[in-house]
């Protein structure tokens, strides 16, 4: 029995002058945002600047480096290592198509037909990226080792041959192949693929599938004109997210490739941490961003998605 | 043709599950081959089974030194990256004020830039500054590129809450303070977990930056990469395979928790 | 049960005063003046985007007026924050805290307040609200109805002056919404604390409150008791609004004693009472006549000469009958109004009283009111409704 015979609960008038509270929190976003804010600005924006002003600088380790507005650094850089540029556009163009094709029904198998298996199919997926990608990755020389049965497979179904035709393969070999490398970017960034194309999918309401049959849609027709389109902004993400870290890695070309597979990366790595040119690995870097900045940005553009955040 | 039905039927099924075989191959392989004996340096051909590096796990000299260098240093990337992501996330989600779309283009660029890009330049502002590299220089990289994935995570859990709930508490007499420790935060919780997590596996699997601004401090992935040029002891695959089945474990023994819990309640 | 001490001051009042809201360029409220006496039910009624919600969050303190005062009793309350103020609200969806059960959503406030002893006040008002049992639930465990029970008891159990309803009911069932509206009644009596309910229902309204303001574009339209309200209407919003109105364009053709003779189109003449016109009447004016459409008795034309004298009547055709069980509603064709709308009772039913029938209207002029020839017709109907809320996004 609840008896309301105690006064309502004091509290304290306050005179009308005292300034509203919700004044006093103006600031309080950009009391939040300030030391993260700091932080990106000050080890995220200013290196780029750094680097900028490096890439144009002449000089030597010894000597020092002053900024002389030596422009054809850039020019020397890329007519020295268009070939590795171009490989890095390639590879990573191709393990992102990869991804798409392998990832997109495992997306698919994940949100609509895993049932009570959707929790375990996703830890697997999630669960290899508590062993080192570096372990993973060596584990590829193992599987694809000359006379393995990987190699072994592919050469009696006569697909190396085709591979080698192609330039992706050279003789009986895999590994120290542009194929390996590819095949090793494709599997080191296909979770990204999956979990944004699984995001997405996961979204669509089931009910979306029903009524496209029930309109006289044949499944591949649901997929192809309901489906597909839906999931979007997860093919968007995921291309980006292959795509980008692909092209700057230089972990697959080195471990699993030879020197004809160097990337853009190798280049950047070795210019800066073994040649200690800084200016010229400054201007590739410098270039290989500028080219992913343009390339997403007309990407995005193209794909009408602009909410990838 | 019964077969032929099904195999259309399941055509997607299929695929998918030979895309899973292809994620988990290596670490079939990296779980194999932690009990191989080699013969040489390499690890990579079978030649006989053996136990003895699960025996001894730290056998190989800096090993596992480099582990707890890495260990340490994702935690404290963790605790960094978390704390100023979150506090970015709310500003984000529940303040309106200028510049928002450069804060978000901010946030938004390391997740869209090589990491070879981001490590280089790095290494060119520490170079400038005479910075001596090591344990901070790695940290701080390493704060610098979780933290947007922890505003990321942050912020889709705190968008999807309802602001009435916080009007509620206000409306509970909870002051401001208030209002954050006993709903905003419990609240957000989740997200920030995911956040964290996600943070503490980047941290501790990052290479390519950390080999840039590393100096001659050596963290895990580092000693991986060294061995791959002077030799890979099998210890690599011990270390590799025991951390993929703890967090399997982890993972399904808090699913069967929280599955219980659920079931008791209702 | 519950007994109140504090019943006959004035601290429950709620005094508005020049209040209103603007976001930008766009008016939700317009300036307001209001008084809630302490211990009424008082609703606000209104489509949504009315501004009744954003009036009910200003009392609350979860938003700022744009100009004017909010009184609480005698203590100004217009820039205090929502924790200062000693009032509680009932949010829409309810705003449970799901990390909490349900015993610590209800011992929130208390304890925000430094209480330290919740345990017996708690487990009182959980009995009160007959959910003694479900204390440790958490809230996702519990029906809509438990839910909104609990979102009462978290509310109530902290005494306020003052308590907010921001659409209670609207996330249950028919069935369960009329439970719930009596259920709210009795312990609105019980405890007398002052209530303000928002709402879009016109019914709950009318079931719950004593007093019932209409709001309409950030005005409030009219304000009144349900009764009054109904039968006197001074807009065709409300007309319109609450229940069903039929509305009739007509010209003042002359006054004698206390009644207004009308013209209305074909109709011939109309009898409406002088002080049932909220509306300036001279002679050669126009006025809208309305009459609610459960006055109205409808007789086969064959049967027109049986009409008692001194009644309203209006010839039509029957366009439309349609049967709901305790009455039959017709729509009829008529010269004056395209759509009149009747609703007979199933007491003796004329067979003869199908589509296509001709018909004689008629009702007892004291059941007709006068509104402003000067407004939509329209205001207030659902079709209207829609291009209100639109105009307001």
């Amino acid at each position: 029995m609840a008896t309301l015979t105690e006064a309502p609960p004091p509290l304290t008038p306050t005179a009308p002058e005292e300034t509203p509270p919700r004044k006093r929190g103006r600031l309080v976003p950009y009391w939040l945002l300030l030391p993260g804010i700091l932080w990106l600005l000050i080890f995220f924006a200013l290196p780029m600047i750094y680097q900028a002003s490096t890439s144009v600088q002449t000089g030597s380790l010894e000597e020092g480096y002053k900024v002389t507005w030596h422009l054809s650094t850039y020019w020397d850089a890329l007519s020295e290592y268009y070939p590795q540029f171009l490989r890095s556009v390639l590879y990573a163009g191709s393990a992102t198509v990869l991804c798409l094709i392998l990832g997109y029904p495992l997306a698919y198998l994940i949100a609509f037909r895993a049932g009570r298996w959707r929790n375990l199919i996703m830890i697997l997926v999630i669960a290899p990226f508590f062993t080192s990608f570096l372990i993973r990755t060596l584990a590829w020389k193992t599987i694809l080792a000359d006379g393995g049965p990987v190699v072994g497979a592919l050469n009696t179904l006569h697909v190396l041959d085709v591979t080698s035709w192609l330039g992706m393969t050279s003789g009986d070999r895999v590994l120290a192949t542009p194929l390996a490398v590819v095949c090793g970017l494709t599997y080191n960034f296909l979770p990204f693929m999956v979990l944004p194309l699984y995001t997405s999918l996961e979204r669509i309401d089931v009910r979306l599938h029903e009524a496209a049959g029930d309109l006289y849609a044949k499944p591949v027709t649901t997929f192809r004109r309901v489906t597909f389109p839906l999931s979007m902004p997860g093919v968007v993400s995921g291309t980006l997210l292959t795509f980008i870290p692909a092209a700057g890695d230089y972990v697959n070309a080195d471990l699993l490739g030879s020197t004809d597979t160097r990337m853009v990366g190798n280049v950047i790595q070795t210019q800066f941490l073994r040649i200690l040119d800084y200016p010229t690995a400054a201007a590739l870097s410098f270039i290989l961003m500028a080219a992913i900045l343009i390339m997403v940005t007309l990407y995005i553009r193209k794909s009408g998605t602009e909410d990838l955040v | 043709m019964a077969f032929v039905n099904w195999l259309k039927r399941n055509l997607v099924v299929i695929a998918g599950l030979v895309t899973l075989g292809y994620l988990l191959l290596p670490n079939v392989v990296v779980t194999v081959f932690s009990f191989n004996q080699p013969k040489g340096r390499f690890n990579y051909e079978w030649q006989q089974f053996s136990t003895a590096a699960w025996q001894d796990p730290c056998g190989v000299a800096d090993m596992c030194g480099s582990l707890s260098v890495s260990l340490q240093i994702a935690l404290w990337a963790t605790v960094g990256a978390t704390l100023l992501g979150t506090m970015i996330a709310f500003a984000l989600v529940r303040y309106r004020f200028r510049a928002r779309g450069a804060v978000n283009s901010l946030i938004f660029m390391p997740m869209a830039m090589p990491e070879v890009v981001m490590a280089a330049s790095l290494l060119t502002l520490f170079l400038n500054m005479g910075a001596q590299l090591g344990f901070w220089t790695i940290l701080i990289a390493h704060i610098m590129f979780c933290l947007s994935f922890v505003v990321t995570a942050v912020k889709a859990r705190v968008m999807s809450m309802d602001p009435r709930l916080e009007q509620a508490a206000q409306d509970l007499y909870a002051g401001p303070l208030q209002t954050f420790l006993r709903v905003t935060l419990p609240i957000a919780a989740p997200g920030i977990a995911a956040g964290a997590l996600l943070a503490f596996a980047l941290s501790f699997d990052d290479f390519i930056i950390t080999n840039f601004n590393a100096g001659s401090t050596v963290t895990f992935p580092m000693f991986v990469w060294g061995s791959a040029q002077r030799g890979t002891p099998v210890q690599i695959n011990v270390i590799g395979t025991a951390m993929f089945l703890v967090a399997v474990l982890l993972v399904l023994a808090s699913m069967v928790v929280s599955n219980r819990r659920n079931r008791q309640k209702a | 049960m519950i007994t109140v001490t504090n019943k006959t001051d004035h601290g429950g009042d709620v005094r508005l005063t020049g209040i209103s809201k603007t976001y930008g360029s766009f008016t939700a409220v317009h300036p307001l003046d209001l008084t809630v006496p302490q211990g009424s039910f008082f609703a606000l009624l209104g489509a949504s985007g009315c501004g009744k919600t954003t009036t009910l969050r200003m009392i609350a303190g979860l938003e700022e007026p744009s100009s004017g005062t909010v009184f609480l009793g005698d203590q100004e309350v217009t820039h205090l924050p929502p924790y200062k103020r000693p009032v509680n609200t009932v949010f829409q969806s309810y705003a449970l805290f799901p990390h909490l059960d349900i015993f610590e959503n209800v011992a929130f406030g208390l304890r925000r307040r430094g209480i330290k002893s919740v345990k017996k006040q708690v487990e009182d008002m959980l009995d009160l609200v007959q959910l003694g049992e479900q204390a440790r639930k958490k809230p996702h465990q519990l029906s809509g109805g438990q839910q909104q029970r609990v979102a009462v008891a978290r509310a109530l159990i902290n005494h306020p002056k003052v308590l907010l309803l921001d659409e209670p009911l609207g996330a249950l069932d028919l069935k369960l919404r009329r439970q719930m509206q009596l259920e709210l009644k009795r312990i609105q009596t019980e405890v007398g604390i002052t209530f303000v309910h928002v709402t879009h229902d016109q019914e709950e309204a009318m079931t719950m409150a004593d007093t019932v303001a209409v709001m309409n574009a950030g005005r409030v339209e009219q304000l009144g008791s349900p009764t009054d309200l109904y039968e006197n209407p001074q807009t065709t919003f409300v007309a319109n609004f609450l229940g069903t109105s039929n509305l009739i364009e007509a010209e003042v053709d002359s006054k004698t004693n206390g009644d207004i003779v009308l013209k209305a189109g074909g109709a011939g003449k109309l009898v409406l009472p002088e002080a049932r016109c909220s509306a300036p009447t001279t002679t050669g004016g126009r006025v809208l006549v309305g009459v609610r459409p459960e006055k109205i008795s409808l007789t086969h034309a064959d049967e027109a000469g049986e009409i008692p004298e001194g009644r309203n009547r209006i010839t039509g055709r029957i366009a439309d009958s349609s049967f709901i069980g305790v009455s039959t509603q017709y729509v009829i064709d008529s010269p004056v109004c395209p759509e009149f709308e009747v609703y007979a009772q199933n007491i003796d039913r004329d067979a003869r009283l199908v589509p296509g029938a001709e018909v004689v209207l008629h009702w007892n002029p004291a059941h007709t009111f006068g509104l402003d020839a000067a407004q939509s017709l329209l205001a207030g109907t659902v079709d209207s409704a829609g291009i209100d809320e639109q105009a307001a996004v």
